[in-house]
């Protein structure tokens, strides 16, 4: 049974179970992993209520893979790990993109590298979700700062990953999925699902082009499908030594979601059109969110979804900015993309705030660094 | 019923001529169109299977082929009398 | 049902060299599993990465063509989310014994109903001819110019020490006991392996004084032993070297319970 409408208070991990439960999650494959495991335990206790299949297996790798194929059986399915074990499944992640395989991951962020800090918070991983396997692909990820976005995002994950068929991430951390809050369980929930071969698409639900996201062939059906990822035309024939065929295919499967990141962007913007904004998401943007409410003269964009870049709304806060400051638990990642956009946009002064440990950057830090930088 | 081999599927390995019990198969000196010698058979009528319907026995060449190349095919009255 | 309703004609002739034993592999299989009279449209079939696993493209039927090792891991999300359908693998010894070994061991363990056809050719054929897991010992390839210094695997009596319901060995030599063989793979319920010893006259034999397919086939049939005529427990062991022997037939046959029926998903529907 998926929770009913109404308030509880729970942890992050216990949210994006919930979240996973009312998009209709069938199959879930794990292995266990700090700081992420209450996902996986949630759902071992949940999914057999649900007819659904929860699933451990022998290592990440084979967890990805079984989800895959589960979402071939015609599963909504996910799987959810941390730091080592997403550089575990990079490979087959490239294979969801190549393949146009809807999968909805997990990745509860610790500090790394290596094994790192398996109970602490950081973003290192942002970069390799979007880079992370070969060749170019593009991918949907959202990081929530709330256990509330844990919920609501997973659903988001669920959504674009069916619409989109691509691989969909929600990056949350150990400081969000630890987190114990609010979360409040609407009435009605937005769910998605596949746009099967054979079958009229629903107008609603599909605001883009067939040329762009094909429609969903269903094993069982007849439908002789080919599923590869190996370099393959329209039919699933492989044409591994066509460079046309490989260029048409890679150019589409990069469009569908940059052409469609008005629909799938998500952001949060605070006292837009200030002299001095911030840009954070994640656990990170907590205390940026703390002064900039507090702080008429401090604006904050707070990025929800991180993947495909938010151009537009980065472009938007900083056209009036005269200063832009970034947050981020990593070394400067999204930093890079964000201070690239916001130049162009004429904002000349963008710097980093970066904060490595385990810990979110606190108000008096964010402060500390905007006395700086001269704002406040 | 006798084995035939199409030319345009057969690569010329010269598996049916090792495998076959009864030799019916000799190895090739033309060329295909594929660019193989494929191939020949030489001895139909010593085949298990001549004239025989319904379920045929050995099979070995057919299952053999690696390249599906050879199949059944009924024989004409001039070679059933061989 | 003819052979070429059942392959996909259109993509003839395939992409295997001449002489490769993969195309024996298909005819068997194809009897096989018009023997056991199952349907086309309900099973799918899944490949990992090498020559072997090409098999499943030129089937007409589903296909899912996974990355190189994971093909056990894919079919068993797979199987588990639409157990109604039949699942096939095609692997071979790289696929499944190495890059895949823990797949593939946890698979015989978790013992989901899929039946894997493993072609082990004893090299990696399709990257130009490497020591495989299956490489005899002390024979050539290009990564052992000096002769191959480990021992190989067998990969059939670790898939009876982990549990599968069924595994039966054959060289591609024995053609009629393989498709018999395939057959009760494919009625199986459980996890069924059938391990196909199998030529690569381009990549094995030619390093190894057996470039003619036809001289692979004979080193098959005189080095090739019957389980069941085994005499003893030592020359069960499978040891895969010319001076030793290749053990075939079936290795085990039982009916432990399969994963879906002990988790009781067949009842979702």
């Amino acid at each position: 049974m998926t929770i009913p409408p109404g308030e509880y208070f729970v942890q992050g991990n216990d949210a994006c179970v919930e979240g996973a439960l009312a998009s209709g999650v069938k199959f879930f494959a794990g292995y266990p992993i700090t700081p992420s495991t209450e996902i996986a335990e949630g759902l071992a206790q949940r999914l057999k209520g649900q007819n659904g299949v929860f699933l451990q297996m022998e290592d990440e790798i084979a967890c990805i893979s079984a989800v895959i194929g589960a979402s071939w059986g015609g599963a909504k399915a996910m799987t959810a790990t941390s730091g080592p074990g997403f550089s575990l499944m990079q490979e087959a992640i490239g294979y969801a993109a190549m393949s146009e395989t809807p999968v909805v991951l997990v990745n509860v962020m610790r500090g790394g590298p290596s094994t790192g800090q398996p109970t602490k918070a950081s973003q290192g991983d942002v970069m390799q979700t979007k880079w992370g396997s070969h060749g170019d692909y593009q991918v949907i990820a959202f990081a929530p700062a709330t256990v509330q976005e844990m919920f609501d995002l997973t659903v988001e994950c669920f959504n674009y990953s069916e619409k989109y068929r691509v691989p969909a991430f929600l990056l949350s951390d150990a400081e969000v999925g630890h987190m114990r809050g609010l979360l409040r369980v609407p009435e009605k929930l937005n769910v998605i699902d596949r746009k099967e071969m054979g079958i009229r698409r629903t107008d609603e639900a599909y605001d883009v082009p067939d040329d762009l996201v094909k429609p969903f062939p269903v094993f069982g059906k007849g439908h002789k499908a080919i599923i590869t990822g190996m370099t393959h035309t329209e039919t699933g024939r492989i044409e591994p030594e066509d460079s046309k065929v490989h260029s048409d295919l890679v150019r589409r499967l990069n469009e569908k979601v940059l052409r469609n990141r008005k629909d799938i962007n998500k952001w949060e913007m605070i006292g837009e059109g200030s002299k001095t904004m911030i840009i954070s998401y994640g656990s990170s943007a907590l205390g940026a969110k703390e002064v900039a409410t507090k702080d008429p003269n401090v604006g904050l964009l707070r990025l929800k979804s991180i993947w495909p870049l938010p151009e537009e709304p980065i472009a938007q806060a900083a056209r009036g900015a005269q200063r832009i400051l970034v947050c981020e638990m990593n070394l400067g990642q999204l930093f890079f993309s964000i201070k690239r956009v916001a130049q162009d946009a004429g904002c000349k002064q963008v710097e980093l705030l970066s904060k490595l440990g385990g810990e979110p950057p606190t108000p008096s830090e964010v402060r500390h660094k905007l006395r700086s930088m001269g704002a406040v | 019923m006798k084995p035939v081999i199409n030319p345009k599927l057969c690569k010329g390995c010269n598996i049916c001529v090792y495998i076959c019990p009864k030799k019916c198969y000799t190895k090739g000196t033309d060329i295909s169109e594929m660019g193989y010698f494929n191939a020949v058979v030489s001895f139909p009528e010593k085949c298990y299977n001549h004239n025989r319907e319904g379920k045929l026995i050995c099979e070995l060449c057919v299952l053999s082929c690696p390249d599906q190349a050879i199949s059944w095919h009924p024989e004409t009255e001039e070679e059933k009398k061989k | 049902m003819d052979i070429f309703e059942f392959y996909r004609k259109d993509r003839w002739p395939h992409v295997f060299c001449p002489g490769c034993g993969n195309g024996t592999v298909m005819n068997c299989f194809f009897r096989a599993f018009n023997e056991a009279g199952l349907s086309l449209d309900n099973t799918v079939f899944v490949g990992g990465i090498g020559c072997s696993s090409r098999v499943p493209l030129y089937i007409n039927s589903d296909a899912l063509h996974t990355t190189h090792g994971r093909a056990i891991a894919f079919a068993t999300g797979l199987k588990l989310a639409k157990p109604g359908l039949k699942v096939v693998v095609f692997t071979g010894d790289g696929d499944l014994g190495a890059i895949g070994g823990n797949h593939f061991i946890n698979g015989c363990r978790r013992n989901v109903d899929m039946t894997v056809i493993c072609i082990n050719n004893n090299i990696y054929g399709m990257t130009g001819g490497q020591a495989s897991i299956t490489t005899p010992h002390d024979f050539q390839s290009t990564t052992t110019p000096y002769g191959n210094k480990e021992y190989p695997f067998d990969l059939a009596e670790i898939a009876v020490a982990a549990g599968a319901n069924y595994v039966a060995r054959w060289t591609t030599r024995q053609v009629h006991e393989l498709t018999k063989s395939m057959k009760s793979a494919l009625q199986k319920r459980g996890f069924a392996l059938v391990e196909v010893v199998s030529q690569c006259p381009t990549n094995f034999g030619r390093r190894n004084k057996m470039a003619d397919p036809s001289q692979m086939l004979e080193w098959f049939k005189s080095n090739t032993v019957r389980r069941d005529k085994a005499k003893s427990a030592e020359l069960d062991h499978v040891d895969l070297n010319l001076a030793g022997q290749i053990t075939v037939g079936e290795f085990v046959d039982r009916n432990r319970e399969c994963y879906e029926e002990l988790i009781g998903v067949e009842k979702h529907g």
